[in-house]
């Protein structure tokens, strides 16, 4: 009671002072319809249409809510009758040192808190410099604030118009004529970006798998996009200097968020297909079906893609490196095929993101099995993502014998011997690495593939519950 | 703007699950390494059933009680279907800080209390900036926060928008009319782990072990899963790291003029203050490199024993623990994860000498081969092995190594580190032909041992030693006497 009592003369006696005051409630946010097209590269284009009250003639015009990141050097305001005279990105800052240093020379009132009565003096002092201290004028004394310790308020009059409390955009504009009128501010930002996420829920009984795709969106921008029209672009525009960073929300500017991972042998072959989708240039874009909040430090996620019933197999890869030998026998890559072809497949191109991958157990329950990064995959791509190592499916590569058979020549001979622990027949896909140069299979139990100078490939069918065995010579320089 | 689009859509907050169900992966990265609770590298599927009430039009429905490990780009909501337009994670804090950053602008109460009469003093202050410092403007002017030596603070009204406690995990939903029903929450956390730990007694003649397994898991969140379905999956997953933004938590930052501080410390001693934190911090890094290791696991016996059931997932292997359990926040758990009373072993003693002159002792390996025959015969999962045996009547821990997932059929090999009483000496003669080595075994104890030598491919054999091919390697295979000796010489290529 009393202190709601004592807020209300506060309130009373400071009306005044408030009605003056420019600065709107901040509940309100100064952007007007705001469109945000997003790439992934943590770089984002915001356009945003005010409405502006501008008199005729020269104006200065402040623009609140961009984003704390803004590159004020890519700014630029649109408008009917509207010409720019200067543009100005202003971070000289409203703080307690900066407020000192702008009263040199002027007038401050002090306040003297007696610690023992808690009386309190006031007086008028002149502010004479403030380096590593501040000396003051008080009448026909020179003192130094606060140099005994004692409590001291300093109030300054006013806040110097240069001082902000952000960093603040300004745009001198020319005006034909007085009156509101929509004007288009355009800038970019780092501190947005946007990956996909898959929900691949695979049947591997029926070989088909459903799957879900979501745009996930994140913005470290330090600001909130209000009621955006948003477009995700699936591309990564060139920077010219990727390198600058700038912040000035104070403190450490945030991390930006790690590129994605090189998504390795993902594609097994690109696809020709044109996907349905709008498109710019070479980039796919996403649009968000409605306009939505993004607010700071938000990560959004909303659906793009749900695809039921399409065609996937499980395949088992195992890669040995060039005279790696191993006591133990190996777990296989197990594999994940299929297409985002419109025939048998996803039907849409799929922008780079992390595809995670779920089976049912026993009791019908989704179970994660492993994910996979994708980069940007054309439709009409074949896919094999490896999701984990087989428990039950095994290779163990053993270097059988390694001849000299002159200078610089070599006689290797290499067993693989596979083993399959599980009730079903499969096919291990067995690539020998490490063959560049001029190396020859002399000899091999089975007729491998060259898929290029380095590598050899060879389709080893293994029995359920069995075994099965590849030998093969290289004639090597190493 | 913003207020007014919030404002059009409810919010709605379900606090926690009625049901969940936990399934803990193995850190694919950790290799054999033990168990680390100060810094779990695994994962887990957390899947929850909420019930959940949505009124009609539009309305943001908040998931409470979600592990704060939660990786939020993996969260799926099933059983709203079209309803869900879109899934929100916040991470903007409520923090002193982030209330001021809010406040900006706005009108608050600036309460000064006076330290001699203790009388209290407010009015209204507007901030007017946050970054470097506060600032404020009252009915006197513009004043620096605590830059006065007057105990102040600023008190607000109400707590901005869009800020709370721990990062949010939302969906915004339209419903044409008001439904009620169970949805399923379920998404991937860090910060769990789990292996197998093996104990296995060696019988008095030594060839036979009775092994019996726990599964462990660990959970290193604050969040307890409370009577979950609890599962545990073997095999390695690939892991794709993804980057989950931190929440966002500021302090109050103050700085005045020069030496217009009213804190009561100096520069100096601030100074100290920073420095002794980054020695914690240091600190807390070293803690969580080398943690303590989990004490060995000593079996019980009799009872009715809960034992986790084994199913085949895909290319891995599922264990369900058969009744709910609670995991607890920062907690380890163990059910039981297998039993087999008599596994045939064989002890080998082995080696892979270096070229050089070498004098060392031998490492004792239990061989063995998963399947029924040997009295295995099932799936076993990665983990430690503590190897015990009886000295009248008395346990013994004999040895301590680990396994990687085996599955059925395959070679078993333990290694259960040095026997001091088993040694290996090689003497080394140079020659143009190349280098003429002599090994010498040793055993110290009053049975035959058995020893393996491996060699590299191109040593020969010399004075009548047989070598023979496995696994890549020259493999010489002798059994000790007991309290003797014997002699290998073989030739190695220059």
């Amino acid at each position: 009671m009393r202190r709601l009592f004592l807020l209300g003369t506060a309130l009373c006696a400071a009306a005044p002072l408030f009605a003056q005051s420019a600065v709107p409630p901040p509940s309100q946010t100064a952007q007007g319809d705001v469109a945000v097209t997003i790439y992934n590269n943590d770089r984002a284009l915001v356009e945003d249409k005010r409405m502006l009250n501008l008199p005729a003639g020269r104006s200065r015009q402040e623009f609140r809510d961009v984003s704390a990141q803004i590159q004020p050097e890519t700014v630029t305001l649109n408008g009917r009758g509207v010409g720019i005279v200067e543009q100005n990105f202003d971070f000289d800052l409203l703080t307690p040192a900066a407020l000192m240093q702008n009263a040199v020379g002027q007038e401050v009132t002090l306040v003297r808190v007696n610690p023992a009565t808690g009386a309190e003096v006031r007086e008028r002092a002149r502010v004479l410099a403030a380096n590593g201290g501040v000396v003051l004028q008080i009448g026909d004394r020179i003192e130094v604030l606060r140099d005994d310790g004692l409590p001291a308020r300093v109030i300054f009059d006013q806040v110097p118009a240069s001082l902000r409390a952000r960093p603040t955009l300004s745009v001198t504009v020319q005006s034909d004529s007085g009156g509101a009128r929509p004007v288009t501010l355009t800038y970019l930002t780092p501190g947005l970006g946007w990956a996909a996420d898959y929900v691949a829920l695979f049947d591997e009984a029926n070989g088909r798998m459903d799957v879900q795709g979501w745009v996930t969106l994140t913005n470290n921008s330090g600001t909130p996009y209000v009621n955006a029209s948003t477009l995700l672009v699936a591309g990564a525009v060139g920077q010219a200097n990727p390198y600058q960073q700038r912040y000035y929300g104070g403190g450490y500017p945030p991390p930006p968020p790690p590129p994605p991972p090189p998504p390795g042998r993902v594609i097994d072959r690109a696809g020709t297909e044109t996907a349905g989708r709008e498109r710019l240039g070479d980039f796919y874009l996403y649009p968000l079906p409605e306009r939505t909040t993004i607010a700071d430090k938000q990560t959004k996620q909303v659906s793009f893609l749900d695809v039921h019933n399409t065609p996937a197999v499980r395949a088992y890869e195992f890669r040995n490196g060039w005279l790696s030998t191993s006591d133990q026998p190996l777990s296989v890559n197990t594999v994940l095929r299929f297409s985002s072809s419109r025939n048998q497949g996803l039907g849409d191109a799929l922008p780079a993101g992390t595809v995670r991958v779920y089976q049912r157990d026993a009791r019908g329950n989704p179970q994660f099995v492993g994910e996979h990064a994708i980069g940007h995959t054309p439709m009409g791509s074949d896919i094999g993502l490896a999701t984990g190592q087989a428990f039950d499916i095994k290779v163990r590569p053993v270097v059988e014998e390694r001849t000299r058979l002159g200078n610089n020549r070599w006689r290797t001979k290499m067993r693989y011997t596979l083993t399959n622990a599980s009730p079903k027949p499969i096919t291990v896909d067995l690539v020998q690495a490490g063959l560049w140069g001029d190396t020859r299979i002399t000899d091999e139990s089975a007729k491998s593939e060259r898929l290029s100078a380095d590598e050899a490939r060879w389709h080893v069918p293994v029995p359920a519950n069995g075994e099965a065995a590849v030998t093969a010579t290289f004639d090597s320089r190493y | 703007m913003m207020s007014a689009a919030a404002g059009a859509q409810t919010i709605v907050s379900s606090p926690g699950p009625e049901r969940v169900a936990v399934t803990v992966y193995r850190n694919p990265d950790r290799g054999l390494e033990p168990l680390n609770l100060e810094w779990l590298g695994g994962y887990a599927l957390v899947s929850e059933t909420r019930r959940v009430r949505i009124p009609a039009g539009e309305s943001e429905l908040r998931f409470e009680g979600v592990t704060s490990g939660i990786v939020p780009q993996s969260a799926i909501v099933t059983g709203l279907g079209g309803a869900v337009l879109e899934k929100n994670r916040d991470a903007r804090l409520l923090s002193p800080g982030s209330l001021l950053d809010a406040s900006l602008g706005e009108r608050l109460t600036l309460r000064r209390t006076d330290k001699a009469t203790g009388k209290v003093r407010v009015q209204d202050a507007i901030v007017r900036a946050t970054l470097d410092g506060v600032a404020v403007q009252t009915a006197d002017g513009i004043e620096a926060l605590r830059c006065t030596g007057v105990p102040e603070t600023l008190i607000a009204a109400e707590v901005p928008q869009g800020l709370s406690a721990k990062p949010t995990l939302s969906v915004r939903v339209r419903s044409p009319q008001p439904v009620e029903r169970d949805i399923t929450l379920s998404y991937i956390t860090n910060n769990f782990d789990w292996q197998a730990n093996y104990v296995a007694e060696l019988s008095p003649a030594g060839d036979r072990i009775s092994l019996f397994a726990w599964l462990t898991l660990a959970n290193g969140d604050q969040t307890a899963l409370a009577d979950a379905e609890t599962q545990a999956v073997a095999g390695k997953l690939n892991r794709q790291r993804v980057w989950v933004p931190p929440g966002e938590a500021k302090p109050i930052t103050i700085s005045c003029w020069p030496q217009g501080t009213t804190s009561d410390i100096p520069e100096d001693k601030l100074v100290q203050l920073l420095a002794r934190e980054e020695i914690q911090v240091t600190g807390s890094s070293l803690s969580a490199m080398a943690p303590p290791p989990a004490p060995p696991p000593t079996p019980e016996r009799g009872g009715g024993d809960m034992m986790a059931q084994e199913e085949k997932l895909g290319d891995v292997r599922l264990y369900r623990i058969p009744e709910q359990v609670t995991v607890a926040g920062k907690s380890q758990k163990q059910v039981m994860l297998l039993k087999r009373p008599a596994v045939e072993v064989e002890s080998v003693y082995r080696l892979r000498p270096p070229p050089s002159e070498y004098d060392a002792a031998l490492e004792r390996v239990l061989v063995t081969r998963n399947d029924s025959g040997k009295g295995l015969g099932l799936p076993l999962p990665a983990g430690g092995v503590a190897l015990f045996g009886r000295q009248e009547g008395r346990r013994v821990l004999i040895g301590e190594g680990r396994v990687d997932d085996h599955t059925i059929g395959e070679k078993v090999e333990i290694r259960l580190g040095e026997a001091p009483g088993i040694r290996a000496k090689q003497i080394v003669a140079y020659s143009a032909a190349g280098n003429e080595q002599q090994l010498i075994v040793t055993n110290d104890a009053p049975e035959p041992r058995t020893v393996e030598i491996e060699l590299p491919l191109d040593a020969r054999g010399v004075q009548g030693a047989k070598l023979v091919k496995r696994d890549g390697a020259m493999l010489w295979r002798v059994r000790v006497a007991a309290n003797g000796s014997a002699e290998l010489r073989y030739r190695l290529p220059r």
